[in-house]
């Protein structure tokens, strides 16, 4: 379900819809068979710099053009549609599956798993498809997992952006979580002013 | 520092028994992960550490990811040795041990432990290699045992397709008189991508280099600066000390014996115990010398046999309890008010003193000041009222 802009639109507009990549959590953000660890945090951007590559580009391996995109959220957040602007000679990916609220999607589970919503995607150096959601379904997301199979042709798949449009609702999504409490004490995580020029701090 | 989930392949095929690494190759490699366990659990105490076995019946996991450094070890005891190492079939199952791991966040390492034979392709061995390198999983390969062209050339290839960004090394250990752990102390698998190494890994190259390898005393002074100065002190201190017995075993006085060993006694337990201190204690030795000195005297004037050490303990205290300080001030003067007479010919007694300034650590007796002292004590002996003063601004 892939829509056209049907309005002249100002870049004021537009950019102020595709505004959600503010809400992403960037230090968490990852992804898996990128060929520079790092460089998909280059790929969310406002929508005036989605064509933009002096950042550089989310490229995947040498002869694999899997990827998979790890987005997490500060708050929840509603997605109503997704654009992506692909590589040239073919390194644009042909296929996107959604995942949502699932952490630590590998590529085995990434095949195996039937995923939220699926699309499948048309060379779009330009940025200007932009690709609906079932939006009943992306109703608090608080993480979302890109997985793109394949790409048309090429040897490696590239993404230069991801434009995520919706809304962000400032709820924190409850999350069972296996904290790890402090083990063993790190001097460096306790630094208190010392008493006497370097004082070893005592614990009574 | 990395948080890191590892998993290491243990190779108990039958040319583990071979003896050519010492006492066989089986312990030697048991030795070595051992030591890989503490380091990767002391470097950050969030790391997790799991063990499985590569050949016997079939790939086995021993213990999946965990810090209890006690359970990886016991789990090493009572392993049988035999068969042959399933090297494609170790790494595949060590991958889904990682998969399954509690902490998300942490990193994926696998290190292996190649002793036998590979049996693999080097096509075969570049595919599981590559998928490593896709779900981003990072591969130590520890090459030792059997030497063969074709095992380290496949070994060699299984590495360089995992390899991303430097994360993953491979280390060939040929047989011969050094141990298989104390090689590998000094490769990358220890550590860790040259990001400056564990704390552990430094202490244990320096214990078995049998030298100083970057940090003293085996302690890194940034992981605890007082450690190391406290140590570093207590090193000159017994330094000096040694000297200054060298000089009084020539005077040999046995009753000096006795009071020396109690005052260095002293001396060195408040070392251990008040770390923070050692740095005014140090100035003390350094600047204060004339004066404590005198108040050295002066007090052990007093009564040279019982409370010579309490004087000590009171005077190498620098930042003591105030309490005690004043309670040894009144006594101290109240004595001397008493044993005027006494003091004097104590002091007249010549070898008695020099004998007492050798004890004394960071006190050398030749200096001249210390000369001109004793010359000076010797004539006036009611100057030690002046000495109390001294002690005020001791601090």
């Amino acid at each position: 379900m892939a829509c056209l802009h049907d309005h002249s639109c100002e870049d004021h507009d537009c950019s102020s819809d595709w505004s959600l990549y503010k809400h992403i959590d960037i230090p968490k953000l990852s992804a898996l068979n990128e060929a520079v660890p790092g460089s998909v945090k280059a790929v969310f951007k406002a929508w005036e710099q989605r064509l933009n590559s002096s950042e550089g580009f989310l490229e995947s391996n040498e002869g694999d053009p899997e990827l998979i995109v790890f987005i997490p959220f500060t708050s929840d957040v509603k997605i109503k549609s997704i654009s992506i602007v692909g590589g040239a000679d073919g390194t644009s990916p042909n296929k996107m599956r959604a995942f949502i609220n699932r952490e630590g999607i590998d590529f085995s589970d990434a095949q195996s798993m039937q995923a939220v919503q699926e699309w499948d995607l048309a060379e779009n150096l330009q940025g200007v498809l932009e690709y609906q959601t079932r939006y009943s379904r992306f109703q608090g997301v608080g993480n979302l997992t890109l997985h793109f199979p394949d790409s048309y042709g090429g040897d490696t798949s590239r993404i230069q952006y991801i434009g995520l449009k919706g809304e962000a609702t400032q709820l924190k999504r409850d999350v069972i979580a296996t904290i790890v409490y402090e083990l063993m004490p790190n001097p460096s995580d306790h630094k208190t002013k010392s008493e006497s020029g370097g004082g070893m701090s005592h614990v009574e | 520092m990395v948080l890191e989930a590892t998993m290491i392949c243990i190779d108990n095929s039958e040319w583990m028994r071979n003896g050519d690494y010492s006492p066989t190759r089986f312990q030697a490699q048991a030795d070595a992960v051992n030591l890989i366990c503490g380091a990767k659990t002391q470097s950050n105490p969030e790391n997790t550490v799991g063990v499985l076995t590569m050949a016997g019946k079939g790939v086995r996991v021993l213990v999946t990811p965990t810090s209890d450094l006690g359970k990886i070890l016991a789990c090493m005891h009572g392993l049988e040795i035999g068969g042959e190492m399933n090297l494609a079939a170790g790494i595949q199952v060590a991958q889904l041990a990682l998969k399954h791991r509690q902490n998300k966040k942490q990193q994926q390492r696998i290190i292996v432990f190649a002793g036998g034979p590979v049996k693999y392709d080097k096509k075969v061995l570049e595919m599981i290699g590559k998928k490593l390198k896709k779900n981003s999983v990072a591969l130590d390969v520890v090459n030792f045992g059997e030497e063969d062209e074709s095992k380290t050339e496949k070994l060699e290839a299984l590495v360089a397709a995992v390899n991303n960004n430097d994360s993953s090394h491979i280390v060939h250990v040929p047989a011969g008189s050094s141990a298989l752990s104390d090689v590998l102390l000094s490769t990358p698998i220890f550590t860790g991508d040259g990001e400056g190494g564990s704390g552990f890994a430094a202490a244990a190259a320096a214990a078995a280099a049998g030298g100083v390898s970057g940090f003293d005393f085996g302690v890194d002074p940034n992981l605890d600066p007082e450690l190391a100065l406290a140590l570093r002190v207590s090193m000159e201190e017994e330094r000096a000390r040694q000297e200054a017995a060298a000089k009084k075993a020539a005077d040999d006085s046995s009753k000096k014996e006795g009071e020396s060993t109690s005052q260095d006694a002293t001396m060195s337990e408040n070392v251990g115990t008040s770390a923070s201190e050692s740095e005014n204690k140090k100035d003390d030795m350094m600047d204060d010398e004339n004066a404590l000195l005198q108040q050295a005297l002066a007090m052990s004037m007093v009564d040279p046999d019982t409370t010579v050490t309490a004087r000590d303990t009171d005077m190498s205290d620098a930042a003591a309890d105030d309490q005690d300080l004043a309670l040894a001030l009144q006594f101290s003067m109240q004595e001397d008010a008493k044993d005027q007479s006494d003091m004097g010919k104590l002091l007249a007694d010549q070898s008695f003193v020099s004998s007492i300034l050798t004890s004394l650590p960071g006190v050398d007796p030749n200096d001249p000041s210390v000369k001109d002292l004793l010359a000076s004590m010797q004539n006036q002996p009611e100057k030690k009222d002046d000495d109390k003063a001294p002690k005020e601004d001791d601090k």
